[in-house]
């Protein structure tokens, strides 16, 4: 489904992809792991199309059609949602006109009708629910004056309503209490399916006992030195990462 | 029709304000003295381009008690009810040479008295419409009896020829503890000229809020001029102008506080795209003795465009100690971030424009005072959103 090939990009003059290669196959649920300023965040916004990172080499495709040729709403549009380590408020914007606006973008490019008024609450009341959400948080602006785990829950919803076939998680789950966490990791574990993929930065094992991974990877400067399985996270917890820099590098 | 020969016209015509007036540094009137010359040499008649339909269009979009300006003539309406209106004969004597001009030319004034609680706003439509080049007057005086609470909608639009000059003359009275909410929707076409002066005279613990959008007018200049000089009085007032290609428009307020305890607040705001120009200048004076004066006044504007210019400067004058005064003005562009961060959701670059910008503005319109008008406005503000970031190359 995504195919990333020696990726490098940079931002300004400095290089923080250096060549990094990582395939997700429909099905499957990926962990980043790596230590702060490895690039985790970089990956998950090249992927999403952020002009401000140059990529000056390698290639990132998706379902088979060259991601980097697209406009961020064309990803999206395909399939790629982003779930953003700091999501952005937007005072003044309307939640639910935000997530009907995201939605009919979608069904726009599938070639489906735009949702009616009384579907589209259903749909985010039901998936609110789910996510133990209050309905009130619709009529807000987007992430205006919400708390750090409000946001997170927030992406989610976004996710759970636009059902995209790749989510990419950036922290989601930093900054979230116990019960917040469960309720993610079942909105993401809803979400997963045999024509779906996953990939979750996270920097806690925690998460990881709520979504069980199928691959874990080590992101350390620019590049992913260690792939394994979810056994990989329990060692990285118990032993951090200069293990396998050490082993990466020797 | 005019009551002065055509020498004393061309004589008030050449007396009109330049850019060497300090007050009309930015804003060029050459236009508006060049139709007017033209008009008059061409015997002062205007002949009417088919404004009928657009004044039913208009009339019917809110509800409201409606006077009708048609290229500077009146026409009343049917029935009112808590609302007194008459001709008017005796304007005041004019103080600069636009108010000559507009006593020199004025076809009919308009005096409009509230008493009580009218169940329906008065509205205002200045509309204009010619085959040729043309200039037209008007002037309204706006009295809220004491104790009166009331709505006012001013509509200030124009159709037909290319040249067009509107002068217009608004004088509102607020009596004591009146109540006057007032909105202003200005969509003149986009090669037309318009000045519009507005006073506002305030009685004690009189209360007086508006709102006001400028959506159109190829060269626009708003004077508001607020006098306090009764204490308790309570003013808020907003402005939204949207510019785009080719626009001009000029927003210069002035309140004075001549007596306390008042307060006054004013917020501007500004969305620019394109090679356009648009100034806001508030003043606020605190007189002496007008102790107890809270002025706070904020002008904030997004430019989308390169070509996009803005002055903004606000001037504060205080002459007494006990004042709380505030004034903030910032220009800013769309924000990178929320912009892509829309636009992971599948929102184009021009829908996420439009949603940022409407933002930026949808404080104004959620604080329009007169509740009848508000979806009208907000459809008004969108639309023309939608025109101006459309019209757009992009520089970011
Ligand atoms: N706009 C920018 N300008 C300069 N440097 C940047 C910019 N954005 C990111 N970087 C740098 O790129 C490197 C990678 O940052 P990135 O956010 O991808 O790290 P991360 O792995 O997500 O870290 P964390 O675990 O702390 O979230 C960092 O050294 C960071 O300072
Ligand atoms: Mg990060």
């Amino acid at each position: 489904m995504l195919e990333i090939k020696n990726l490098k990009s940079r931002i300004g003059d400095s290089e923080i992809l250096r060549g990094l290669s990582l395939s997700v196959n429909a099905g499957e649920v990926h962990a980043i792991m790596g230590p702060n300023g490895s690039g985790k965040s970089t990956l998950a916004q090249v992927v999403a199309g952020h002009e401000d990172y140059e990529v000056t080499g390698g290639s990132v495709t998706f379902k088979g059609q060259d991601l980097l040729q697209l406009e961020p709403e064309e990803r999206a549009r395909n399939g790629i949602f982003l779930g953003f380590q700091y999501p952005v408020e937007i005072p003044g914007v309307n939640n639910a006109y935000l997530l009907k606006a995201a939605l009919n973008a979608k069904r726009k490019h599938q070639g489906i009708d735009e949702i009616d008024a009384f579907e589209f609450l259903k749909l985010a009341k039901e998936k609110m629910a789910m996510l133990g959400m209050d309905p009130k948080f619709l009529n807000r602006g987007v992430n205006e004056g919400f708390s750090g785990g409000e946001k997170k829950r927030n992406e989610i919803l976004q996710m759970a309503m636009l059902e995209p076939e790749l989510a990419i998680l950036d922290e989601t789950d930093s900054g979230l209490d116990i019960d917040a966490l469960k309720a993610v990791a079942q909105g993401v574990n809803s979400l997963r399916g045999p024509d779906r993929a996953i990939i979750l930065v996270t920097h806690y094992q925690r998460l990881l006992d709520y979504i069980e991974p199928d691959f874990v990877h080590v992101l350390s400067q620019g590049q992913i030195i260690k792939s394994g399985d979810k056994m990989l996270a329990h060692e990285l917890e118990e032993k951090g990462y200069d293990w396998v820099r050490e082993a990466a590098n020797g | 029709m005019t009551r002065q020969s055509p020498e004393d016209l061309r004589e008030i015509v050449g007396r009109l304000p330049t850019t060497r007036d300090e007050d009309w540094r930015y804003t060029d009137l050459s236009r508006a003295r060049d139709i007017t010359s033209r008009w008059l040499e061409a015997g002062a008649k205007t002949v009417a381009a088919d404004i009928d339909e657009e004044i039913e269009r208009i009339t019917g979009s809110i509800d409201a008690t409606w006077f009708v300006i048609a290229n500077g003539e009146l026409r009343l309406p049917g029935a009112t009810s808590g609302i007194s209106a008459e001709r008017l004969d005796d304007v005041p004597a004019a103080a600069n040479a636009l108010a000559e001009l507009n006593s020199a030319l004025l076809v009919d004034g308009l005096r409009v008295r509230i008493d009580g609680a009218p169940d329906k706003p008065v509205g205002l439509l200045f509309i204009d419409g010619a085959a040729d080049a043309a200039t037209s007057q008007a002037h309204v005086e706006i009295e809220f009896a004491a104790g009166a609470s009331g709505d006012v909608v001013e509509y200030h639009t124009s159709q037909g020829a290319q040249d067009h000059y509107a002068n217009t003359i608004v004088a509102i009275s607020v009596g004591d503890n009146a109540n006057a909410a007032h909105l202003r929707i200005q969509s003149r076409d986009l090669r037309h000229v318009q000045t519009t002066h507005t006073t506002v005279n305030t009685g004690r613990d009189a209360r007086f809020t508006s709102a006001s959008f400028d959506l159109g007018g190829g060269l626009v200049r708003n004077d508001i001029v607020i006098g306090i000089s009764n204490p308790g009085a309570e003013i808020s007032f907003d402005g939204l102008y949207l510019a785009g290609e080719g626009q001009h428009i000029d927003n210069h307020t002035r309140v004075d506080h001549r007596v306390g305890p008042a307060t006054s607040r004013q917020e501007y705001r500004g969305i620019l795209n394109g090679r356009c120009r648009c100034v806001w200048n508030g003043k606020a004076i605190v007189h002496k003795g007008a102790d107890g004066t809270d002025a706070d006044q904020a002008n904030h504007n997004l430019l989308l465009s390169e070509k996009a210019e803005i002055d903004a400067k606000p001037e504060l004058e205080i002459y007494t100690d006990d004042v709380k005064c505030s004034h903030g003005t910032t220009v800013g562009q769309l924000d990178e971030t929320s912009l892509f961060y829309l636009r992971t959701r599948g929102l184009d670059r021009q829908h996420a424009k439009q949603v940022l910008t409407h933002a930026f503005a949808a404080g104004l319109v959620s604080r329009v005072p007169i509740e009848s008008a508000k979806s009208i406005v907000s459809e008004l503000v969108k639309t023309r959103l939608r025109e101006i970031i459309q019209s757009d190359e992009d520089f970011s």
